[in-house]
């Protein structure tokens, strides 16, 4: 159940986007293909040389064999050095054109849009820049410019073929109706059948490594033989999807091959009546059937490659297609008047039909700290990106200081508005590097305050190389809670003013994280935070209370009021803290 | 064409890598040979290529049309053998290649299932990962390339031979020419393996940047960044094009050696052919088949560095998978018996009752952790399980009376419903009742289809803590007799925590339940609390009357509540 979300491009798109990568640097690619060219005509030249020398020997002419070697080494000498050049300059212009690609795209997924990122989730996306990226780089480092030289290459040798006869030309076109109707034929079905063999493959590797990293899991639960199983069967699957392009390929080879052998019968059969009949010279049929011989390699190799190309096409239309996401906000004029920060009768879904926030209102003054809990599922995380901005509501409104959050522009939201959830992610890069993402221009000493308002400057500084430490993949391993110490640090180094915290807290051991949330209170006086928890101290410690049920707030109050309210809220703060319902048994001391 | 995969991969060599390739290649005798017979046809058939065209030039040279006839049929004819032993050999090929990978995924397979809780002792995840990204794949080709390697050495042996008896020096001149050609290109193969080397490097480096953009894009979209990111990248990118253009450089030499170095051959044997042809020795036809010899020998001479190259590649690839292969799991049974009962760790102290909800408080996780892994037999301890020992029992029956769930545990990937169900007996009832129970109905009513949705990326596709109360079904659904659950609840909200504390007890009513856990709101639901610090029991009762009685409890549940 890969989840689709982004789109792909259509093949319009596709094929104009290739037009303009392909003609953007047209002094490059020329001068690729004509040394490509050139390659072609000094590898020509050799049959030729042999089909004179034929007749020559035939017709007891003087040949002198020292120069026969000499010129043919020379010419294949001269085809050697040519596609030596032609090879580095189409590499360099593919590589060049490569990089442009990659870098395109990933400003484009740089500059998706807030609601998006948060639906999407980064399966998707993740695919996209890992076997996409790969596949198109296949394609265009090798298929592109296998298929433009076995181009060339073909048509310079057919030139050729006409140059030296083009009476000897005719027999060959026998062969082109069935290379032609056998390729239509495998092509219609390779690209799906391909593309079904690499998801059955990728499903099986995809099995190995799950047996691999669950390896406890397996023991534990005893699922040794369903693992087994799992494996054959994608194994089966993965053969039958094999066997399918198999038989593809057993009717296409067989027909292409035979195609291939039938110019060079025709050459020597039709060009020996024809010389017979002394309408050919016998150096044309020796030259014309040599160059019958010689155009297998460029049309193999053209036919080898084309379906790659397919493959690539659809990488490209999957790369292009992160640019059709629509911008999800359009920034009015409007600034906002204070930081009140207002929702009022918020409906919202995420499916058509299907609310998940049934008429919310709630406002937050400046400088307030609002905790909210509940149950799962009723709705606090939707909450809170609305309250961040990052979805509008589907009715009703979020305003801060009277403006709508989405009639922002992105830089503005970030002043005023940012959300850390407990996904935690360190980027690749020094611990500093990390940081000073939220405000590039900060000091050291900016650093050291923001670590030490989320309790993690202490184990910082006791790493040998303190903020130079490389972390992220590839570099130090922290843990999930350390982790997300660093996420509110880097939230402390951005300073907006409302900061909405959805379970910021979560992986950090439960005593801990009351220090943490302690510290970062002091820090964050004055500023407004919404933070959704799990544990009941953060709301405890907070100015009001928000309980979410089944899309509503139904408890909104201060600890205490909510406490003696003796609503859901209430019962749950004792049997949390265990001594408000006294115990008949054990009544303390 | 037999069907795959075997039903049972066998018992491999272990000896070596050479061992293991061998007993593949044996384990697929048949196909391999079939295989082998049918590349030698398809060679054999292009080598005697040249030789009929060569006596059908001839025959035009003598304006011989019966001849010309003759030897265009024979062409014609050689072109549909090959054609067909071509496609013949493609097939077996692919199969050998397939029957070689897939027998190592299955050995992995079985090996990792085997290994279980040992695994991550011995083997990084990775290591064993790379065997089915790449590993089976060069194994799969030290077995392809067996094929066209053994069918190339017949058809450079034929030419020779046939070269050798129109002329002992011209033969004798393919014989050392084509090693030496192959040898040639040698000394640009270090420098190129290792630019190669350094821009699969930087390649990596290039995948690994752009997957960890998308992974952090919530943070660099949400905070800013993206402008650093973005030039990163691009520094990164630009590295990884030159890379690609001094692998280029070296590349196009290699490509115009493989023009020339085959070319000097050709010039040579066609001149030393020209002079034969000149002087009579030889008709004026054998001399285009001279000619078309040496072209020729260019394709199998390619095909044996490439098979050089693949069975380098798959020895290493072998060495890998034995590695693996080769290790034994940690823990092994013995073959007593225990009715059950008590379940008891000396070394801190910890007695589990039968049919009871107890629960193990620790402030320090890992020490309750190190206790659960102990009375689950993940580590070795004289654990007793009512009146035997536990390590005389045989370790599959501990494993199916005593379940162990921690948050390590992952979620398979499949049909929800036979991911809960791992034994596969539940009724929907006893699903949806093990879902109530770990307030999970609402995760699942969520899918489109429900409990038969295919979930394929379970890690991605629920948070934490529907994973974790996921898992909490799962492991109801096992029932074993006893149940120890580490943290079961350390990713849910608290009002969710509290009801799955409350129906927890209820669904394991009479039988043996431990929870490791720290969270008052679980501990007020069970039977029996047993306080634990620096690794050994310090104090057990009730959850209410430890609160009173004992201070450090207190603090360790009530995380220091005012």
């Amino acid at each position: 159940m890969a989840r689709d979300i982004l789109p792909v491009a259509d093949r319009q798109q596709v094929r104009a986007y290739a037009r303009r990568l392909t003609l953007k640097y047209p002094r490059q690619l020329s001068v690729a293909l004509a040394l490509h060219g050139l390659a072609a005509v000094a590898g020509l030249v050799v049959p030729a040389l042999l089909g004179s020398l034929v007749e020559d020997v035939q017709h007891g002419a003087e040949v002198n064999v020292v120069w026969v070697a000499v010129g043919i080494a020379a010419f294949l000498l001269l085809q050697g050095v040519l596609v030596r050049y032609a090879v580095l300059a189409s590499s360099r212009l593919g590589e060049r054109v490569l990089a442009e690609l990659r870098e395109e795209f990933v400003d484009r997924v740089l500059a998706l849009p807030l609601s998006t990122v948060e639906r999407a989730g980064s399966g998707d996306l993740i695919t996209r820049t890992s076997r996409d990226v790969d596949s198109l780089s296949r394609t265009v480092r090798h298929a592109v410019p296998e298929t433009l030289i076995a181009l060339v290459t073909f048509v310079i040798t057919i030139g050729a073929l006409l140059l030296v006869s083009p009476l000897l030309m005719l027999p060959m076109l026998l062969a082109g109706p069935v290379i032609a109707i056998s390729t239509r034929w495998y092509l219609r079905r390779a690209r799906d059948g391909y593309l079904r063999e690499n998801a059955a493959y990728a499903d099986l590797t995809e099995g190995l490594a799950e047996t691999v990293e669950g390896a406890r899991a397996v023991e534990a639960l005893g699922l040794q033989q369903r693992r087994r199983d799992r494996a054959d069967r994608d194994i089966a699957r993965s053969f039958a999807a094999e066997r399918y392009t198999l038989g593809l390929r057993t009717v296409w080879y067989p027909a292409v091959e035979l195609g291939y052998v039938i110019p060079v019968v025709a050459a020597l059969l039709v060009g020996g009546l024809f010389y017979t009949s002394g309408w050919v010279t016998l150096a044309q049929v020796t030259t014309a059937t040599l160059y019958a011989q010689q155009l297998i390699d460029p049309l193999d190799r053209f036919l080898m490659w084309i379906d790659e190309l397919q493959v690539g096409a659809a990488s490209m239309a999957r790369l292009l297609g992160v640019a059709n996401v629509g911008d999800d906000r359009q920034a009015g004029d409007a600034r906002p008047a204070g930081e009140l920060l207002e929702a009022s009768e918020v409906r919202y879904a995420y499916r058509e039909g299907r609310d998940v926030l049934h008429g919310v209102s709630l406002t937050v003054r400046p400088g307030e700290r609002l905790a909210m809990v509940g149950p799962s599922g009723a709705g606090k995380s939707t909450l809170g990106r609305l309250l961040a901005g990052i979805h509008g509501p589907r009715s009703g409104s979020v305003k801060v200081g009277g403006v709508p959050l989405v009639e922002l522009p992105l830089d503005d939201l970030r002043g005023h508005v940012a959300l850390v959830t407990q996904e935690h992610h360190l980027f690749k890069g020094s611990l500093r590097d990390n940081l000073l993402i939220a405000r590039p221009g900060a000091s050291d000493a900016d650093v050291r305050k923001a670590l030490g308002a989320v309790d993690a400057l202490d184990w910082v500084l006791a790493l040998t190389d303190g903020l130079d430490t490389a972390v992220g993949s590839g570099g130090l391993t922290v843990s999930p809670a350390q982790a997300q110490q660093l996420a509110l640090a880097r939230l402390v180094l951005a300073d907006p003013h409302t900061l909405v915290l959805d379970e910021a807290t979560s992986l950090i051991d439960p005593r801990a994280a009351r220090n943490l949330e302690r510290s970062l209170a002091a820090v964050l006086e004055g500023r407004t935070v919404i933070a959704i928890a799990h544990r009941l101290h953060t709301a405890h410690d907070a100015d009001r209370v928000a309980v979410v049920e089944g899309g509503r707030i139904s408890e909104l109050g201060s600890h205490d009021e909510l406490v003696a309210a003796g609503g859901s809220y209430a019962a749950l703060w004792s049997s949390w803290h265990g001594g408000a319902e006294p115990d008949p048994d054990h009544r303390p001391a | 064409m037999r069907s795959l995969p075997e039903a049972d991969p066998g018992l491999p060599d272990l000896r070596g890598p050479l061992r293991f390739l061998w007993w593949n290649a044996r384990r697929q005798g048949g196909p391999l040979l079939v295989g082998i017979g049918y590349a030698i046809l398809w060679w054999l058939v292009q080598a005697l290529m040249p030789a009929a065209l060569g006596q059908g030039i001839e025959a035009v040279t003598a304006k011989d049309t019966g001849a010309l006839l003759l030897w265009s049929a024979v062409l014609l004819g050689l072109g549909l053998v090959q054609a067909l032993a071509g496609i013949m050999r493609h097939r077996m090929a692919v199969y050998n290649w397939l029957a070689a990978a897939y027998r190592t995924v299955q050995l992995t397979t079985r090996q990792s299932a085997r290994l279980g809780a040992t695994l991550p002792k011995r083997l990084s995840t990775g290591e064993v990962v790379s065997v089915g990204n790449s590993d089976i794949a060069h194994i799969g080709s030290s077995m392809d390339i067996l094929l066209r390697g053994t069918g190339a050495v017949v058809a450079i042996v034929t030419v020779t031979v046939i070269l050798i008896s129109t002329s002992l020096p011209l033969g004798l001149l393919v014989l050392f020419g084509v090693p030496l050609m192959a040898v040639a290109v040698g000394p640009l193969l270090r420098p190129l393996h290792r630019r190669q080397r350094h821009q699969r490097e930087l390649t990596g480096e290039l995948s690994t940047r752009a997957a960890d953009i998308v992974a952090g894009l919530r943070v660099l979209r949400g905070i800013g960044g993206e402008q650093v990111f973005s030039e990163r990248y691009r520094d990164e990118s630009q590295r990884v094009r030159h890379a690609g253009v001094r692998v280029a450089t070296i590349e196009s030499v290699l490509e115009g050696a493989q023009i020339v170095l085959p070319g000097l051959l050709i010039a040579v044997v066609t001149g030393v052919g020209a002079s034969f042809a000149v002087a009579g020795q030889i008709p004026t036809g054998q001399l285009v088949a001279f000619y078309l010899y040496a072209v020729f020998l260019i394709g199998p001479m390619r095909t044996l560095t490439e098979a050089a190259d693949k069975l380098t590649k798959g020895h290493v690839a072998a060495g890998r998978v034995i590695r693996i292969l080769s290790i034994d799991p940690e823990m092994a049974g013995g073959s007593g018996q225990s009715k059950g009962g008590v379940l008891r760790d000396p070394a801190s102290g910890v007695t589990v009752r039968p049919g009871t909800l107890t629960a193990v408080a620790s402030g320090v996780p890992d020490e309750a952790i190190a206790i659960a892994d102990r009375l689950g037999r993940y580590a070795d301890g004289d654990v007793t399980f009512g009146d035997a020992e536990l390590s005389t029992l045989p370790l599959a029956e501990v494993r199916s009376r005593i379940l162990v769930a921690d948050n390590g545990a992952r979620l398979f990937n499949g049909r929800l419903r036979d991911e809960l169900d791992i034994r596969g007996e539940a009724t929907d009832d006893e699903i949806w009742q093990a879902l109530d129970t770990a307030c999970a109905t609402d995760i699942v009513e969520a899918l489109p289809d429900g409990l038969d949705a295919e979930v394929s990326e379970a890690g991605r596709e629920f948070s934490g803590g529907q994973q974790q109360r996921l898992r909490l079904a799962r492991a109801l659904l096992a029932d074993p007799e006893v149940l120890i659950l580490v943290e079961p609840t350390s990713a849910v909200d608290a009002h969710s925590e509290a009801r799955i504390a409350e129906r927890l007890a209820k669904a394991r009513a009479g039988r043996t339940t431990l929870v490791c856990t720290t969270s008052p709101l679980v501990l007020d639901h069970t039977d029996h609390v047993i306080h634990v610090h620096d690794g050994r029991v310090r104090a057990e009762g009730p959850h209410r009357r430890l609160l009173d009685s004992s201070p450090d409890y207190a603090a360790t549940v009530t995380r220091g509540e005012d």
